[in-house]
C-alpha cells in the first residue's frame, strides 16, 4: 500500500511562505493602530452619579418620547463594563437606544487596595441601591427596569428579593443562579463538590487582599486553554490584512483581558456562600445580615441565556424559574456562547428587539 | 529586557525555527525536490522585514496592540514546531504502515519519548527534593538581598541536612530545629541582644517559609506533570486520529488546518481531565499551597518592613479597614441629614401652605 503523506508537501511549502506574508502585512497594519483607534465606547453619556470608584452613567436618548420606565444595567464586577457598548456596530446599548429605552449604566471602576473590605453588602444594599435611588429620582420616584448581565445578574435578584418595591421589570442576562451544575468549570473548579480539597477562599483572600485581576483571567483561559490561546490566533491570520477586522479584534482583546482585581470580602463572600456553599437557591445567603429569599422576587422577569455557554452552563440559569416566585416569567436563548451574547451578530439583530417588547408589553 | 529586543529576540527565534525546518524539510517529507537553499533564502528575507515592521510599533501604539503582534509570532512559532512533531512521529509510523508492520508500538515508543522530554524539567524538580542543601540554596536566593544580613548567619552556618534525602518539609523543619538548638546551646545564649531576638524570630518565619515553599513545589510538580501527561496522551490521540483518515486516503489540507484538527483534540481530551476529581484535587492543592506560601512571605516581608519603620502590608490592611468603616459611617450620616433635610424643608413648606405644622395635633396648631 502506497501510504498517503500526511500534509501535501509542496502545499505546506506555499502555505508556510503565505502565512509569513500575512504576518508582514499584519504587522505593518497593527504598526498603524494606534490605541485611540480601538478605544471602546461608541454611545455619548452623561455621568449622572459618582461614588467611590463607581460612576453611574446615562446614555443619550436616540429618540424624543423614551421609554416611561428608565432601565439601569448592572454588569458583573469581573470584567469592565464596556462590553456593551464595545463599538457602533457592536453595541447593546446602541441599539436599545435606537428602540427607544432610557439606558443607565453602573461602571463599577477598579478596585484599589482600600476597597479590600468592601462586602456583598456593600454592592448590593449600597451601590446598587445607591444608584437605584439616583435613577428613579430622576424619574419621578417609580420603580425601575433592571437588565442584569452575568454575575450582576445574581447581584440583581439579590436585590430584587431585598427591595422589591424598586424594581418594575427584571431582565436576567447568563446569569448564574444554581452554582451546583456540574457542567461548569467555575462552578466544579471552585470546589462544588470538592468542598475543601478545593480552593481555600478564605487563604486566598487573607493572602492577597483583593483578588488580582490576571488570576481571574488566568482561570477563565484555563476553560479552554488551547481554543483561546492558540486557536484563536490562528484565526487572527485570516484577518491580518484587513485593518477593520483587526480593530475589531483588538478591541475584543482590550476587554478579555482588562479584569480588575476583586474587592477581597465580597470575592470571599461570593464564592463561598455562592459557588461552594449554593445557598442563592437554598435561601441561605445572608445580605446585609438579611436573608435573601428569591420567592420575593415577584416582578416580571425576562430571563436570557446562551445555548453554549462554557462560563455560565444553561442549566444554571434556566434554573431561575424554580426559585423565584414571579407568575409573569419569560424563558428566552439564543444559539451562542457567554461572549458571543455581546457581540454575535444574530443576538445583536434579535436580542435588542426582544427587550424592547418585552417591556413595551408590560408598562 | 526591552520590548524591541524582546521582539527581535522572537524574531530571530522564529526565524531560526524556520530555517531548521526548511532543512530539515526533505528528511521529514519525503517528496519534496530540494529548494531548500531557496526556502531558506526566503526565510531569511522574511525575518528582516519582520524586524524592521517591529519598528514600527511604537510606544503609541498601545499595549494590547504590541501584546497582539508578539503573540502573532509566537503562534507562527507554535505552529511551526507542532508541524515539525507531527511530521516526525508520521516519519517514523509511516514506513510501518505501508508495510504492513506494527506501526502501533512505533508511535507509543515515540510518545514515551516525547513523556521524557516534556518531563525532563519536573523530574530535574524531583531530584533537586532529593538534595535539601540545594533546596534550601534556591528557596534562600529567592529572599537574597532582602533577608540580609539577617540570613547571614544561616549562609555561614554549617548547614548540612542534605542526609534529609527525602525532601519532607516537616522532617527538614525538624533537622533545622536541631541545628536552631544547638545553635542556641552555644553562642545564641550569649548575643541576646533585642536586635538578635528579633533575628531568631524572623529566622523561624523563614523556615516556616522553606516548609511552604517546598509544599508550594511539590503541588506545582504534581500539576505540571499532569499537564504534561495528558498533552502526551493527546498527541497519541490525535496522531491515531490521523492514521485512521490516510488509511482511508486523506491528507490534511494545510498547516494551519492541522493546528486546528490538533486544537479540536487536545482540547477535548484536556476537557475530559479538567472534569475529573483527581485534576480538581491536584489544581485546588495547588492554589492552595501557592496560597499558604504567599501567607509566610507576607509575615516575612512585614517582619523586614518593620525593621525599617515601615508600614507592614498587615498594618495598612488595618489602616484600609478603619477607613472603609469611617466612610461607610460618613454615608449614612450623609443619609440621615439628607433625610432630616427633607423633612424639615416638607414641613416648613406645609406651615407656609397652612400655617399649622403638619404633624401637631389640631388643637396644639
Amino acid at each position: 500500500m502506497q501510504f498517503p503523506q500526511l500534509l501535501n508537501p509542496h502545499d505546506t511549502a506555499c502555505e508556510l511562505i503565505d502565512l509569513n506574508h500575512k504576518v508582514l502585512k499584519g504587522i505593518e497594519n497593527l504598526g498603524r493602530i494606534r490605541e485611540q483607534d480601538i478605544q471602546a465606547g461608541a454611545s455619548p453619556k452623561e455621568e449622572i452619579y459618582r461614588e467611590d470608584n463607581l460612576v453611574l452613567y446615562r446614555y443619550t436618548p436616540m429618540v424624543d418620547q423614551p421609554f416611561r420606565v428608565p432601565i439601569l444595567i448592572v454588569y458583573a464586577l469581573v470584567n469592565r463594563p464596556y462590553m456593551v457598548d464595545l463599538q457602533e456596530d457592536r453595541s447593546l446599548v446602541r441599539n436599545l437606544l435606537k428602540l427607544g429605552l432610557d439606558v443607565y449604566l453602573i461602571d463599577w471602576g477598579y478596585p484599589g487596595r482600600a476597597d479590600r473590605w468592601l462586602t456583598l453588602d456593600d454592592y448590593i444594599n449600597g451601590y446598587i441601591n445607591n444608584c437605584v435611588d439616583a435613577v428613579r429620582e430622576r424619574h419621578g420616584g417609580d420603580p425601575i427596569n433592571i437588565l442584569s448581565i452575568c454575575q450582576g445578574g445574581t447581584l440583581s435578584l439579590c436585590y430584587t428579593a431585598l427591595h422589591p418595591n424598586k424594581v418594575k421589570n427584571l431582565i436576567t442576562m447568563v446569569t448564574p443562579v444554581d452554582f451546583h451544575v456540574k457542567e461548569g468549570f467555575a462552578n466544579l473548579w471552585a470546589g462544588c463538590d470538592a468542598g475543601s480539597k478545593g480552593m481555600n477562599f478564605d487563604a486566598l483572600v487573607d493572602a492577597f487582599g483583593n483578588i488580582p485581576g490576571e488570576f481571574m483571567n488566568l482561570g477563565f483561559l484555563m476553560m479552554k486553554p488551547f481554543t483561546l490561546g492558540l486557536g484563536k490566533y490562528l484565526e487572527m491570520f485570516d484577518i491580518l490584512d484587513n485593518e477593520e477586522k483587526l480593530r475589531n479584534f483588538l478591541r475584543m482583546e482590550e476587554w478579555i483581558f482588562d479584569s480588575p482585581d476583586q474587592a477581597g470580602e465580597a470575592y470571599r463572600q461570593f464564592m463561598k456562600d455562592f459557588y461552594q456553599g449554593n445557598k442563592l437557591i437554598k435561601g441561605e445567603v445572608k445580605i446585609g445580615g438579611k436573608p435573601v429569599d428569591l420567592s420575593k422576587v415577584r416582578v416580571p422577569v425576562l430571563n436570557v441565556y446562551a445555548e453554549e455557554d462554557h462560563l455560565v452552563p444553561p442549566p444554571s440559569s434556566i434554573a431561575l424559574q424554580r426559585y423565584i416566585g414571579s407568575t409573569d416569567y419569560t424563558l428566552r436563548s439564543f444559539p451562542v456562547g457567554h461572549i458571543g451574547m455581546y457581540v454575535s451578530g444574530k443576538v445583536q439583530r434579535d436580542l435588542p428587539p426582544t427587550i424592547a417588547q418585552w417591556l413595551k408589553e408590560r408598562g | 529586557m526591552h520590548w524591541t529586543e524582546q521582539t527581535e529576540t522572537m524574531v530571530n527565534a522564529l526565524a531560526e525555527t524556520q530555517k531548521q525546518m526548511w532543512n530539515n524539510w526533505v528528511a521529514l517529507m519525503p517528496g519534496v525536490p530540494s529548494p531548500t537553499d531557496v526556502y531558506s533564502d526566503v526565510t531569511n528575507q522574511i525575518s528582516e522585514e519582520a524586524a524592521e515592521g517591529f519598528k514600527a510599533l511604537t510606544a503609541e501604539s498601545g499595549q494590547v496592540v504590541r501584546d497582539v503582534a508578539e503573540r502573532l509570532l509566537t503562534t507562527q512559532n507554535e505552529m511551526l514546531r507542532f508541524l515539525e512533531l507531527s511530521l516526525r512521529a508520521w516519519k517514523a509510523i509511516a514506513p510501518k504502515i505501508e508495510s504492513g508492520e506494527d506501526w502501533q508500538t512505533v508511535l507509543r515508543n515515540f510518545t514515551d519519548n516525547l513523556r521524557e522530554q516534556l518531563l525532563h524539567f519536573p523530574q530535574e524538580i524531583q531530584k533537586a527534593f532529593q538534595d535539601s542543601d540545594e533546596l534550601w540554596r534556591l528557596y534562600r536566593e529567592q529572599w537574597k538581598g532582602l533577608v540580609q544580613p539577617w540570613a547571614e548567619s544561616l549562609r555561614r552556618a554549617p548547614w548540612r541536612v542534605g542526609q534529609a534525602s527525602t525532601g519532607n518539609g516537616p522532617a527538614l523543619i525538624e533537622f533545622t530545629n536541631l541545628y536552631w538548638d544547638a545553635y542556641e546551646r552555644t553562642f545564641g545564649r550569649l548575643l541576646e541582644s533585642p536586635s538578635l531576638g528579633y533575628t531568631r524570630e524572623l529566622n523561624e518565619d523563614l523556615l516556616k517559609g522553606f516548609d511552604a515553599w517546598l509544599d508550594y513545589r511539590r503541588a506545582s510538580f504534581e500539576y505540571q506533570v499532569t499537564l504534561g501527561e495528558t498533552w502526551v496522551q493527546a498527541f497519541e490521540k490525535f496522531m491515531r486520529q490521523r492514521v485512521a483518515l490516510a488509511e482511508q486516503g486523506e491528507t490534511v489540507p494545510g498547516v494551519r488546518k492541522l493546528l486546528f484538527l490538533w486544537v479540536n483534540v487536545v482540547e477535548h481530551v484536556f476537557t475530559e481531565v479538567f472534569r475529573s476529581e483527581e485534576y480538581i484535587r491536584i489544581q485546588g492543592n495547588l492554589v492552595n499551597a501557592a496560597t499558604a506560601y504567599r501567607l509566610c512571605e507576607r509575615e516575612i516581608v512585614d517582619g523586614f518592613l518593620k525593621t525599617s519603620h515601615l508600614a507592614s502590608r498587615s498594618e495598612l490592611d488595618e489602616a484600609y479597614r478603619r477607613i472603609y468603616e469611617l466612610r461607610k459611617e460618613v454615608k449614612e450620616l450623609r443619609k440621615a441629614v439628607h433625610a432630616i433635610k427633607g423633612e424639615v424643608s416638607t414641613q416648613a413648606s406645609n406651615e407656609d401652605a397652612g400655617g399649622r405644622p403638619a404633624d401637631l395635633p389640631r388643637d396644639t396648631a
